[in-house]
């Protein structure tokens, strides 16, 4: 008898969950999140241990664009100068 | 894709796969659903705890031993997830529900609210609902998920002892608000249950 009303008690509850399913949206919203957050995740192990020096090229580049534009000018500037 | 094991899986995981992560939704989404559905009773808060399970699985891949089943680790973060739902619920909608309904005064006598009682289904939702937070996990990983006492008492971190325990107490409470300790049997149950 315990038994018999310990199976349908297992029955009846399986039942009652299964009557509503996971909604069929949850896994392209999931992986849509999953991915924002592979993008946004910033590995410090990589950056600590290997740093990226070439990122900051650019301001080299920058620094150097600056330079090469003073020289030109100051020899334009010291030319005019003595032409004048 | 469907013949690799969800240890192969776990490692793509942490490789960074997003389709294993997916692979293992699609495994997997139901236990946690049903999981999540039956300890705090709602749908739509399962649907929310079932991607909140993924995306932590997601988030800690890291930490999880590709070498050990990863079923009691989803069934461990689910219920925990859980409670913390009911918990959360308990606190702060709980007395707005009740000033709701008091507020609604004559809601009782209508029929909607009697058909709504009337509802087998509901009743097993509030019999389970009606159980100490402890007891409900444990009731719903035997019943439901079939899952043995040592499984359960390795995924709730507790003695074997205390789950028969909360076992028998649910299950005796759940047989007396079901009525089924009187020989009654709900009529629509027992239907679906033929």
């Amino acid at each position: 008898m315990e038994k018999k009303s310990d199976a349908f008690l297992r029955k009846m509850l399986k039942n009652w969950v299964n009557r509503q399913c996971p909604p069929d949206s949850g896994r392209a919203r999931l992986l849509w999140e999953a991915a924002r957050i592979s993008r946004n995740k910033i590995d410090l192990s990589v950056i600590l241990l290997h740093p990226q020096f070439k990122s900051y090229s650019s301001s080299n580049d920058w620094s150097q664009t600056f330079f090469t534009w003073i020289n030109e000018n100051s020899i334009q500037f010291g030319i005019q100068a003595r032409i004048i | 894709m469907e013949a690799i094991t969800d240890s192969e899986l776990a490692l793509s995981l942490q490789a960074g796969s997003l389709e294993a992560l997916g692979v293992l939704y699609d495994r997997h989404r139901g236990l946690v659903f049903r999981t999540a559905l039956a300890i705090t009773g709602d749908a739509e808060a399962a649907a929310d705890l079932l991607h909140d399970v993924f995306l932590r699985l997601h988030r800690f891949a890291a930490h999880i031993d590709p070498q050990r089943p990863l079923e009691p680790w989803l069934y461990r973060m689910t219920t925990n997830l859980s409670y913390t739902w009911v918990k959360r619920r308990q606190r702060w909608f709980r007395p707005l529900e009740d000033v709701a309904d008091w507020l609604a005064g004559t809601r009782k006598d209508t029929p909607a609210y009697q058909a709504e009682k009337d509802d087998s289904w509901r009743q097993v939702q509030q019999a389970v609902s009606s159980l100490p937070l402890s007891h409900r996990g444990v009731v719903v990983l035997y019943y439901i998920n079939d899952l043995s006492l040592l499984e359960i008492s390795e995924i709730l971190d507790i003695p074997v002892g205390t789950v028969k325990s909360r076992l028998h107490y649910g299950r005796q409470a759940l047989k007396q608000s079901l009525g089924l300790l009187a020989g009654e049997i709900l009529p629509e149950l027992q239907y679906e249950f033929t």
